[in-house]
């Protein structure tokens, strides 16, 4: 009995390692990570290079000068030249004749946007940036900043309080991110560490159930279009055949991971810095292990009445929706990796595997949730594989049409 | 060797099987017959246990199946049934492994089999590169690998050439003396006819021929003729006394009605066609299919709601 489900699993495995999609996915997931989670935030952290210069229309007459110094002090380029630099924009009452102008050297490239500060700055809060990429967060950010601080000067003088002690209220102060581990060890992990960590750990979950889930329906397709499986069923058990295919298929999984761990180690050692904590790893292995088995059996399920290969790709799209749902909520729960919905999508089976993943990285959950969502995940895989066990023992022989959702339903309940 | 008892079979709308049994003897090579549609594969599949019969046992060795059945039974599907992008060698030790089969053993008996079907230089290639002929071959050797007491055999003949039927025809001449049970399911009635002791006509899903493939025969009495002749013999259908004629050309099978006076024909015929044989033969397997089978092929029964 066991040896022909490790018969089978051996199968599954040794010919699916030299396959071409398995060799594919092995070296072009790591590059797909990289490209998604490492560049965008490598990205957005990167230093200028060359100053840019930003228009300003300043209606009350008080701000450029203090704002051009302020800037100019503050933000440097690694040459030592200011990073921003800013250009008064000529105002004569009509601002929308200044603003017309700003555009102009805004589309033609000459600027890289404009500031319009209004003729109140003593009340007024908000004020107008104009530019072709407003999505700038960084410029915007410290824009903001340094026009505060002249705005705040400006009203402290205004009371008539002494420039030595607005200086005192003025200065300002910076986040550095040390990250607390459950045991009280400190590590100097920035938000970038934590993010490339959880979004590598979250794809790499994501490729694995993915590339294993696929391998299975293709599997099962082409014995059922080779009428090989008559060849097998009346060779071996369909729980044997079925648990073969999974423990093997498995298997290939874990080889995977392990190929990746090992690629990541290389790198991050080229790199100097260890992003990955073994302790995190070992646990996402359990996560992988059981939501495999869980994602496993649903693939057989709907995969197993397939016959055809269009059939195979929607079924296997629509369950990798699925996958991705936790990366929606990548941003939020990387904010707050302990809020309700991140809770929630952890102990839904169908997103455990992939929110977990992304969850512990950021910020190691509770060990009752650690044991709970494991304890949800393990019983939702034992009964999918026990449905799954009947759809496939009594649709893997069948051809042409495929049974829809209430069919497989009575089919299970026939068992 | 195999006792199969009221097998059953219904799917949601129609009875693929509805009562069949028969029973195989070691040594003996055994046709299954009837025409597409019958319920021959359904049977296969319920004897193999791919299948669940609705009704009905089977028992292989006095016993019913069990996990060690398996080992002991081989299965040639009609079509394909091979991996296409494995090598050979891996897949025929794959399915013999399945059943039981040690690994060096089962690469030993590969490479006999292999040799022995001339395929030793393509052990290494990949299935898909082998020609229909050459993969109908791997697939037979998929089935005997592991040396099973009861073989089924699906159309095993189809696609190859006549030189490689004369070999797997040896083949299984040497397994029935072997004192293997053999079930040899076709439709080409000429093959099931030189190579079976005992056939069992299927047709709508029930047996309706069985026995000694002699006994059949004679059951059908000594009223089939073969002719050969000079001339047009297109009235031959019409004559009186035939109840069904097969026309070649200078040659002809005629199935007479019981007791119709056979010098009465040799005169009719003599007037109108040059006749050069006149024989009185036991009917042909074919002859007897026909008129068990007749037009009425294919569509099982539907299940009256």
């Amino acid at each position: 009995m066991i040896s022909k489900t490790f018969m089978v699993a051996r199968w599954e495995y040794i010919e699916k390692i030299k396959s071409k999609i398995f060799i594919f996915s092995v070296v072009i997931m790591p590059l797909i990570t990289v490209v998604f989670s490492i560049v965008p935030s490598l990205l957005a952290m990167k230093e200028d290079t060359e100053s840019r210069t930003i228009g300003i229309i300043d209606q009350s007459g008080q701000v450029t000068e203090d704002l051009k110094f302020s800037l100019e002090e503050r933000y440097k380029l690694k040459s030592g030249k200011p990073n921003y630099t800013l250009l008064p924009i000529e105002y004569n009452g009509d601002v929308d004749y200044s603003k017309k102008y700003a555009d102009k050297l805004i589309i033609g490239e000459q600027i890289e946007g404009c500031l319009i500060v209004t003729n109140n700055i003593m009340s007024d809060t908000v004020f107008e940036y104009r530019s072709q990429n407003v999505g700038n967060i960084k410029l915007t950010e410290r824009l903001n900043r340094s026009l505060r601080e002249v705005i705040i000067d400006k009203k402290l003088r205004n009371k008539g309080l002494d420039p030595s002690i607005a200086n005192i209220l003025k200065t300002s102060t910076d986040i550095k991110g040390i990250k607390l581990t459950k045991d009280g060890k400190e590590s100097e992990a920035g938000f970038g560490d934590v993010l490339i960590t959880s979004y590598a750990f979250m794809m790499m979950m994501f490729f694995l159930l993915i590339t294993s889930g696929q391998l299975l329906v293709r599997s099962m397709l082409e014995e059922k279009s080779n009428r090989v499986v008559e060849m097998l069923l009346s060779s071996c058990s369909s729980s044997e055949l079925m648990s073969g295919k999974i423990l093997g298929l498995s298997l290939l999984g874990l080889t995977q991971m392990t190929l990746w761990v090992l690629m990541g180690i290389v790198a991050a050692i080229k790199l100097g810095t260890i992003p990955i904590a073994l302790d995190h790893t070992m646990i996402i292995i359990v996560y992988f292990v059981l939501g495999y088995l869980f994602y496993s059996a649903i693939f057989v399920a709907i995969g197993a009445p397939i016959s055809t290969e269009q059939e195979a790709q929607l079924v296997t799209s629509l369950l990798t929706l699925f996958l991705l749902v936790p990366i929606l909520f990548a941003f939020p729960v990387l904010e707050s990796p302990n809020s309700a919905y991140a809770k929630v999508l952890s102990f839904i089976p169908l997103t455990t595997p992939t929110m977990m993943a992304l969850r512990i990285p950021i910020q190691m959950p509770p060990v009752w949730e650690l044991v709970a969502t494991s304890v949800v995940l393990l019983l939702s895989a034992l009964g999918m594989m026990w449905a799954a066990g009947k759809i496939f023992r009594t649709t893997i022989l069948l051809t042409g049409k495929r049974p829809g959702l209430k069919e497989l339903i009575q089919i299970v309940k026939a068992g | 060797m195999l006792q199969v008892t009221g097998l059953r079979k219904e799917y949601s709308t129609v009875v693929a099987v509805e009562n069949v049994s028969l029973t195989v003897n070691r040594g003996e090579i055994f046709g299954l017959i009837g025409p597409n549609g019958a319920g021959k594969t359904t049977t296969i599949r319920m004897i193999l246990n791919i299948i669940t019969p609705d009704q009905g046992s089977v028992f292989i060795d006095g016993k019913p199946y069990s996990e060690q059945t398996r080992n002991i039974v081989g299965y040639l599907p009609e079509e394909r049934g091979l991996y296409r992008k494995n090598k050979v060698i891996h897949t025929i030790i794959y399915f013999a492994t399945l059943r039981g089969v040690p690994v060096q053993e089962a690469r030993r008996r590969a490479y006999e089999w292999l040799k022995r079907f001339e395929l030793l230089e393509k052990a290494e290639g990949k299935v898909e590169e082998l020609s229909k002929g050459n993969q109908q071959k791997v697939q037979f050797i998929n089935s005997i690998i592991h040396d099973p007491q009861l073989v089924i055999l699906d159309e095993p003949f189809s696609g190859l050439d006549p030189v490689n039927q004369i070999l797997l025809k040896d083949i299984l001449m040497e397994l029935k003396d072997a004192g293997k049970a053999i079930i040899f399911s076709t439709h080409v009635m000429e093959q099931a006819e030189k190579l079976c002791e005992k056939i069992c006509l299927i047709n709508r899903g029930n047996v309706i021929l069985d026995g000694r493939l002699q006994d059949v025969k004679k059951r059908f009495g000594n009223n089939s003729v073969h002719i050969e002749y000079t001339g047009d013999g297109a009235f031959l259908s019409s004559l009186p006394n035939v109840k069904r004629a097969m026309l070649y050309e200078n040659y002809a099978e005629l199935e007479l009605s019981d007791d119709a006076p056979t010098g009465e024909l040799v005169r009719a015929l003599s007037q109108r066609l040059e006749l050069r044989k006149f024989e009185l033969v036991e009917p042909s397997l074919h002859s007897i299919f026909l008129s068990m089978v007749g037009g009425d092929t294919v569509a099982p029964k539907e299940v009256k709601q």
